[in-house]
């Protein structure tokens, strides 16, 4: 996978690089792939609260080699500390019954592109020495990984990426709000969404967490057939998530049913910039590397 | 508007589908999930108006062109399409006078080529939709698309005779008729004359056009004077040898040169002034059938300066007279010997009452004594003639239904009665003619080698031998029925008609002496005048004479109003000197024009529009560039 890793992995169609392995591996390669095309960073971030060991890596400080354990043991690794970690995040994922749908099967569904984009933005802030959480709603917040900048945090999130879901609502602001009690500390909250939702329950969350000095971003998961009508003739479209059916011409509609999407992303874009919130509009076919570099810009 | 075809305005009842799709519209389709559809709910109720805008536009497109297409399949003419457009289609029969007298030169060129011309403008302005026939003054009808018409346009040539024009209309009136009722077009006859007094001038009512409309052009050029040779007369019609000629001219001004020839010979020559009439004796040396003409000096209208005529030559009858016949047949018989139609011979054909009849060839008489009847009987036995006297009727006297001699009855006496006759038994079955009738019966019988008279030839019987017609019958039966040119006929008839055929005559001789085979009951004469040979056995034995009516000489013409009246026309007759009104008048129809064009035009542009907007409003945008677009805006 060297290769892959050499050849930017966070720039391949998203369905081909999923097709290539498990999501933990995946993840990898796209954020191995990604900060390759970045500088190195230049903060050091170590603190004196120790937290644990990680081997050493090329380019870490000399002045953190735990020599004693190199003269005893021949390791080498260096001392990480908790107060390193200078941001806590918290990764909001909507997995209600809509974010399981593709356009066409050669894509993936809004769930599964959101998930690994997740897990590595996940691994990319723990590669940042920075704390970070999950939380999985639908109509319920249906798991919770409390921020933690360990090693160990990304495990307990793919792990956490495979609980259950589907239900038949997206509950934005309970799962907003279930962050802010994870960080309660100013931090970083990334909600990752399809945003079929009422915006306002979203926007009072978001305005809550603003007020309590989150940074918060959104990354509005999109098909692209659920902005260009691809069906041609008769159909009748149906919710998944409502059950309600709307009969249509597509050819009738479609030019409609584009300006009143580009009018419905207006309006979240609108009500977020109100609150100082990033919104970015996802779509499922792009490759990873464009939304981490929008996340990891708010980051920076 | 009307239609032509109106049943198939039930096509219009297909406008119904794209009414009932669009109120039918969604209410069908497959199922799909779609997390967005909150988003369509908002568009339809965003855009309710707009979308109800372009369905209602779309529906209507299909609607209006549906509704146009079967309205042009109806076949819609209207009076409100200006002049210019497509004419209503219509049942056209152009009837061309190619009469004899068409053929008359009048400016530098024949009225035929001129009426040809007018013929050929109406035949180009045809259209597919239309119905075409053209139909000549001997009736001969084409029909079919403009180009078969305009085909047998071109092989038009002027008749040798009359032919019968306003026959000819009222064929084409029926044709375009029914035509009309079954397309529901406009019927018209557009008629090309020469507007010959004498063929319009005779047509008693009128002629009938029925619905059609009749539509006349007639040349504006006045006729031309013209002489003709109008009538040849060979009498008699057999020549013992010798004979006369009896020419009648009309038309000559002033005077004008004729020649009469007879075979390869020519017989006379000469000048005629005024309208005399000439006549020529003549005893020439030829013998048999042979063919003579009289030929005047060419005018404008060439084919009636020549007339034709046949004559046979030969040798007089040869008679034996029985002195039992009565001093009336005795008389009569003196008188042709006299003057060579007949020479006494006792080998000749006899004259003879029945009762001493032994042989044959005989004109055989009924007795005078009734007491004679039984030998009589037993003589026309032993011949074998197919006749028996009856008992003799006597009483008031019977009127003669005209005297035959051969197929003519032109000397016929009218004033011949019968007082006394042995009525008429056939007796066996055998060939005759009955030449004369007598109360309803046979009164004179004719067969091979007799000729059999009922009564005797007696003022008492029967006032026949007193009558001025008396003595030519006598000559024509010896000549014809029973002498040695016996069986022959001259049969007058025009170019191109049919003839019954003699039941002798087995071969028609053109002039130019050439022969053809003759069956059937009729014969089919060429279109060209002249003296054609009918010939039995390899001889000649009678003669066509093809001439055309002498009335096709007369051209002068029925004014505009009096031709008009001529014509019956319920549609109305309209008389035209001029060839492009002429036309235009054939086709303005009853002022309605073809709307199938504009129809037609709106309909494509109907679904031209319907479909660039409907593809305009389906065509997806391009997804990379609606998402450049929401990434614009992001």
């Amino acid at each position: 996978m060297e290769s892959t890793r050499s050849d930017r992995a966070d720039l391949f169609d998203p369905a081909v690089l999923a097709s290539m392995g498990h999501i933990e591996i995946v993840a990898r390669w796209i954020v191995d792939g990604f900060l390759s095309g970045l500088h190195r960073s230049p903060r050091k971030g170590f603190s004196v609260e120790f937290a644990e060991y990680r081997p050493y890596q090329p380019g870490d400080d000399l002045r953190y080699v735990d020599w004693r354990i190199v003269a005893r043991a021949d390791r080498w690794v260096v001392k990480q500390f908790e107060e390193e970690t200078n941001l806590r995040a918290a990764l909001v994922l909507d997995v209600s019954r809509s974010m399981v749908w593709r356009g066409a099967p050669q894509r993936l569904t809004k769930l599964a592109y959101a998930e690994r984009l997740v897990a590595a933005l996940a691994l990319l802030f723990l590669r940042q020495r920075d704390a970070v959480g999950l939380v999985r709603f639908d109509d319920a917040v249906r798991t919770a990984v409390a921020p933690r900048a360990r090693t160990t945090q990304w495990r307990r999130i793919i792990a956490a990426l495979d609980g259950p879901g589907a239900g038949r609502a997206s509950n934005a602001a309970e799962g907003l709000a279930h962050a802010a009690r994870m960080v309660r500390r100013p931090g970083m909250i990334i909600l990752v969404s399809d945003l079929l939702t009422d915006i306002e329950p979203v926007d009072r969350a978001v305005r809550a967490l603003s007020v309590a000095g989150h940074d918060v971003t959104v990354l509005h998961i999109m098909d692209p057939a659920e902005r260009e009508l691809a069906a041609a003739g008769d159909a009748v479209f149906v919710d998944p998530e409502t059950d309600l059916a709307v009969p249509a011409t597509v050819a009738d509609v479609r030019d409609a049913y584009r300006e009143t999407v580009d009018a419905a992303i207006a309006e979240w874009r609108d009500t977020f910039a109100r609150t100082g919130t990033r919104y970015e509009t996802v779509f499922t076919d792009v490759p990873f590397g464009l939304p981490l570099r929008r996340a990891f810009a708010a980051r920076q | 508007m009307s239609f032509l075809s109106p049943l198939l305005l039930v096509l219009g009842a297909g406008a119904i589908v794209p009414l009932l799709l669009h109120l039918m519209r969604r209410r069908t389709g497959v199922r799909i999930e779609f997390p967005a559809a909150r988003y369509l709910v908002r568009a339809e109720q965003e855009h309710s108006r707009q979308l109800k805008l372009r369905h209602l536009l779309l529906m209507l497109l299909r609607v209006l062109a549906i509704t146009c297409i079967a309205l042009a399949a109806a076949r819609p003419v209207s009076r409100l399409i200006p002049q210019g457009g497509a004419h209503a289609p219509a049942a056209v029969a152009i009837v061309l006078d190619n009469s004899l007298s068409a053929s008359a030169i009048v400016g530098g060129r024949s009225v035929l080529d001129g009426l040809k011309d007018g013929a050929a403008t109406a035949i180009s302005r045809l259209s597919g939709s239309d119905r075409a026939w053209l139909i000549t003054a001997d009736g001969a009808v084409q029909g079919g698309t403009p180009a078969s018409v305009r085909a047998a346009l071109a092989r038009v040539k002027a008749l040798g005779g009359a032919g019968d024009p306003p026959a000819a209309v009222a064929r084409a009136a029926s044709l375009v008729s029914n035509a009309a009722r079954t397309t529901a077009g406009d019927a018209v006859v557009g008629v090309l004359t020469d507007g010959q007094a004498t063929t319009w001038g005779n047509t008693g009512p009128g002629v009938d056009a029925g619905a059609a409309r009749v539509i006349v052009l007639v040349p504006s050029l006045p006729p031309p004077p013209n002489h003709a040779v109008t009538d040849v007369e060979a009498r008699p019609d057999r020549w013992t040898p010798r004979g006369e000629v009896a020419v009648r001219f009309s038309g000559v001004a002033d005077s004008a040169t004729y020649r009469i020839d007879l075979g390869t010979r020519t017989l006379a020559r000469g000048t005629v002034s005024s309208d005399a009439a000439v006549s020529v004796h003549a005893a020439p040396p030829e013998r048999g059938w042979v063919g003579g003409s009289v030929e005047l000096e060419p005018d404008e209208l060439r084919a009636d300066d020549i007339r034709h005529f046949a004559v046979w030559i030969g040798p007089p009858p040869a008679i034996a007279i029985d002195s039992g016949v009565g001093p009336f047949a005795t008389g009569a018989l003196a008188t042709l010997t006299s003057t060579s139609r007949a020479i006494p011979d006792k080998n000749g054909v006899a004259i003879v009452p029945a009762d001493r009849l032994t042989t044959l060839p005989a004109v055989i008489i009924a007795p005078a004594d009734p007491v004679r009847l039984g030998a009589a009987n037993r003589a026309l036995e032993r011949a074998g003639i197919p006749w028996r006297f009856g008992a003799l009727r006597a009483g008031a006297a019977e009127r003669v239904d005209g005297i035959v001699v051969g197929g003519d009855t032109a000397r016929a006496d009218a004033d011949v009665s019968v007082s006394q006759r042995y009525p008429l038994v056939a007796h066996g079955v055998s060939a005759s003619d009955t030449l004369a009738r007598a109360g309803g019966a046979p009164w004179v019988v004719a067969g091979s080698g007799y000729v059999l008279i009922a009564s005797a030839l007696d003022p008492a019987a029967t006032s026949f031998p007193v009558r001025a017609s008396f003595v030519p019958w006598l000559d024509a039966v010896l000549s014809q029925r029973l002498g040695s040119s016996a069986g022959g006929a001259i049969i007058h008839a025009v170019p191109g008609a049919a003839v019954p055929r003699p039941d002798w005559a087995d071969e028609l001789e053109a002039p130019d002496g050439t022969r053809r085979a003759l069956v059937g009951a009729t014969i089919a004469l060429p279109a060209t005048a002249g003296v054609y040979f009918l010939r039995r056995g390899g001889a000649r034995a009678g003669a066509v004479v093809a001439d055309a009516e002498a009335r096709e000489s007369d051209l002068r013409r029925l004014t505009a109003a009096a031709l008009s009246g001529r014509f019956k026309a319920t549609g109305g007759a309209r008389m035209y000197t001029d060839r492009s009104a002429w036309t235009d008048a054939v086709f303005a129809g009853n002022g309605s024009r073809s709307v199938l064009a504009p129809l037609l035009a709106l309909a494509l542009l109907a679904l031209l529009t319907e479909s660039a907007l409907a593809r305009r409003w389906s065509q997806p945008e391009r997804g990379a560039e609606g998402r450049r677009v929401a990434q614009r805006a992001a």
